[in-house]
């Protein structure tokens, strides 16, 4: 190895480290504030004098924890299950059905994709309102079960990648359409099915604008509209220990999530429609 | 019984060219009806009411172009268009900068680079309104990032109580969640063939004549897809900036500190919910048309400088 290449070995190193330790000290910082006790809270400590575990505890005092983690979940299997059951027959007919338009249309469905979502919950509002939808979650979940262009493109991208010959083949033994979707496209469809999934749960598990506009009830609000509030109402208190403990229990099953499913999400993606 | 063997083939032909249309379209249904109820209507709904005098519960009053002519000598809109046009030029860049770098520091399978990808990935699950609360815990006046200052024996902005230290504070939260961006960036670097690079070695090229020559030319459709969703995303952005400026007030959507964290989707926001629904329905579609402009704008110029041979993404 000559000097030069230990140098380049070294300069790459260490931009890397340095670009992961900027990554990664505001996941520590945040830990660290979760567990500060109170006083040492409202100073510039930047370690705690004691670990004061109990701050997790105070949390679910000071807001309805527990509801809203049910709220959010209730929400996220709702859309999960909408988004998957909708999106698959949709992406199945994008991709291995033959039919005039299908590219012009797979086109238009993209370009859905661009609208502003401003132009839509001024009306969407008016709709569920007159529906009697209001502060309950069917706004944030019945749209789910109507195919979103963002999951279609995904779907339809891993399910250009089977082989068309396999579907021929069963097809040929006289499966219908559906069948060959429900037999053989789902079962080797699942890493794609499961990042669509991944990717619902984390919008749904996130979202804040959309519970933010159509839950009232404190009793109904998800996690991720509690957290805001928790957060504007302890600013003023200097309690940010509690609003560090509550993001940490809000970010936490992501997490665990992530590093169990990191494959679906890190190589389950594919955009080009091509095996690389 | 005569029996025409063509005409009774060329019925069978028929219904199963009837069926495959039906099952094209049982299973495009969702995404149909879908379309029509929560997209097609309310769009068209929302240019209606742009035209009127609405609030909920009343019936719509047309008053013409009065919204949009309102909508010109507005402050606050000059104001969010104004913030928004910062986040672009500068958030747009750095944010797309940096995942470049670190995609293509990653891009070869080396020992080490799936975790370093990982790291770099993490933060860009983290929700928008977790990453502001965590922001802006972070940035606080005796918060750990001024004290890092302390320890250069420097003092520390004021972040959100400074409105000209907002942004950057805005921006250095979606820098740090560009995760999404890099793995774009990733999935373009691995198609670039090898035989290029090899090519430019044989000419002489070194690693930034490589970077210049081949992988920003190969890369430039990713860029400009980033770019573009990037552009709308900046038009659309609200969380971050709404958890910012509600903890440093609480209720009304004001922006703080002077308006400078007020984007143009918090305004309109804030005009829905004091109840101006034709006002909110303008601003809207004014957004609308600006997504359109930037969109075929971007497509217009786009091959000047988008190299064309590699065009899989659009």
């Amino acid at each position: 190895m000559t000097v030069r290449r230990v140098l380049l070995l070294i300069g790459r190193h260490s931009v890397l480290i340095g670009l992961a330790v900027m990554f990664a000290l505001p996941f520590f910082f945040m830990l660290l504030q979760s567990v500060m006790p109170l006083q040492q809270a409202k100073t510039t400590a930047l370690w705690p004098g004691h670990f004061e575990w109990s701050n997790y505890s105070r949390v679910f005092d000071r807001i309805p924890l527990a509801t809203y983690v049910v709220n959010s979940l209730k929400v996220c299997a709702l859309t999960v299950t909408g988004t998957v059951l909708s999106c698959v027959p949709v992406a199945y007919a994008f991709s291995h059905l033959q039919w005039k338009g299908r590219n012009v249309a797979f086109v238009f469905v993209l370009s859905t994709m661009m609208l502003p979502f401003q132009v839509l919950f001024v009306t969407q509002y008016q709709i569920f309102s007159e529906l009697g939808w209001l502060n309950s979650i069917l706004p944030l979940t019945v749209p789910a079960f109507f195919a979103d262009a963002f999951s279609i493109f995904l779907l339809r991208q891993f399910f250009l990648t089977l082989p068309g010959e396999t579907l021929d083949a069963a097809r040929v033994d006289g499966a219908s359409e559906l069948t060959v979707l429900r037999k053989v496209v789902i079962p080797m469809a699942k890493p794609g099915i499961m990042a669509v999934a991944l990717f619902q749960f984390l919008g749904s598990w996130g979202d804040f604008f959309g519970p933010n506009i159509y839950l009232k009830d404190e009793n109904s609000l998800t996690l991720a509209v509690g957290l805001v509030r928790l957060n504007s109402a302890v600013a003023r208190l200097g309690e940010s220990n509690l609003t560090m403990a509550a993001s940490v229990i809000f970010v936490a099953p992501l997490l665990v999530i992530f590093f169990f499913a990191q494959k679906v999400f890190i190589e389950g993606v594919t955009l080009t429609g091509s095996k690389g | 019984m005569d029996i025409n063997p063509d005409a009774t083939r060329a019925a069978a032909r028929r219904i199963a060219t009837r069926k495959r249309r039906l099952t094209v379209l049982v299973m495009l249904s969702p995404w149909l009806i879908g379309f029509v109820v929560f997209t097609l209507y309310p769009i068209l709904n929302s240019l209606y009411w742009s035209f009127t005098v609405k609030r909920y519960g009343a019936p719509a009053r047309w008053i013409g172009l009065k919204n949009y002519e309102l909508l010109l000598g507005n402050d606050d809109l000059a104001q969010a268009l104004k913030n928004t046009a910062y986040l672009a030029a500068i958030g747009l860049p750095i944010r797309i900068g940096i995942a470049m770098l670190c995609a293509s520091l990653l891009a070869r399978p080396r020992r080490g680079n799936g975790t370093y990808r990982l790291l770099f990935y993490v933060p860009s699950i983290v929700p928008a309104v977790a990453s502001g609360a965590l922001f802006f815990f972070l940035l606080k006046e005796g918060g750990p990032v001024s004290s890092l200052f302390r320890l250069f024996d420097a003092e520390a902005p004021l972040w959100f109580g400074d409105p000209a230290w907002a942004k950057p504070a805005l921006i250095m939260v979606g820098t740090w969640a560009l995760g999404d961006l890099m793995l774009i960036f990733l999935a373009g670097l691995v198609d670039i063939p090898k035989s290029l690079y090899e090519a430019a070695e044989i000419d002489g090229a070194g690693r930034w004549a490589k970077f210049r020559h081949v992988t920003l030319p190969m890369i430039s459709p990713v860029t400009f897809f980033t770019l573009l969703t990037g552009m709308i995303g900046v038009l659309q952005s609200f969380d971050q900036a709404f958890v910012f400026s509600q903890g440093v007030r609480r209720g009304r959507l004001t922006g703080e500190p002077d308006g400078a964290l007020l984007t143009y989707a918090m305004l309109q926001l804030r005009h829905f919910q004091d109840g101006r629904i034709g006002f909110a329905s303008a601003m809207a579609w004014v957004m609308f048309l600006i997504t359109l402009a930037i969109t075929l704008v971007m497509l217009a110029t786009r091959r000047r400088w988008v190299h064309t041979a590699n065009e899989k993404l659009l």
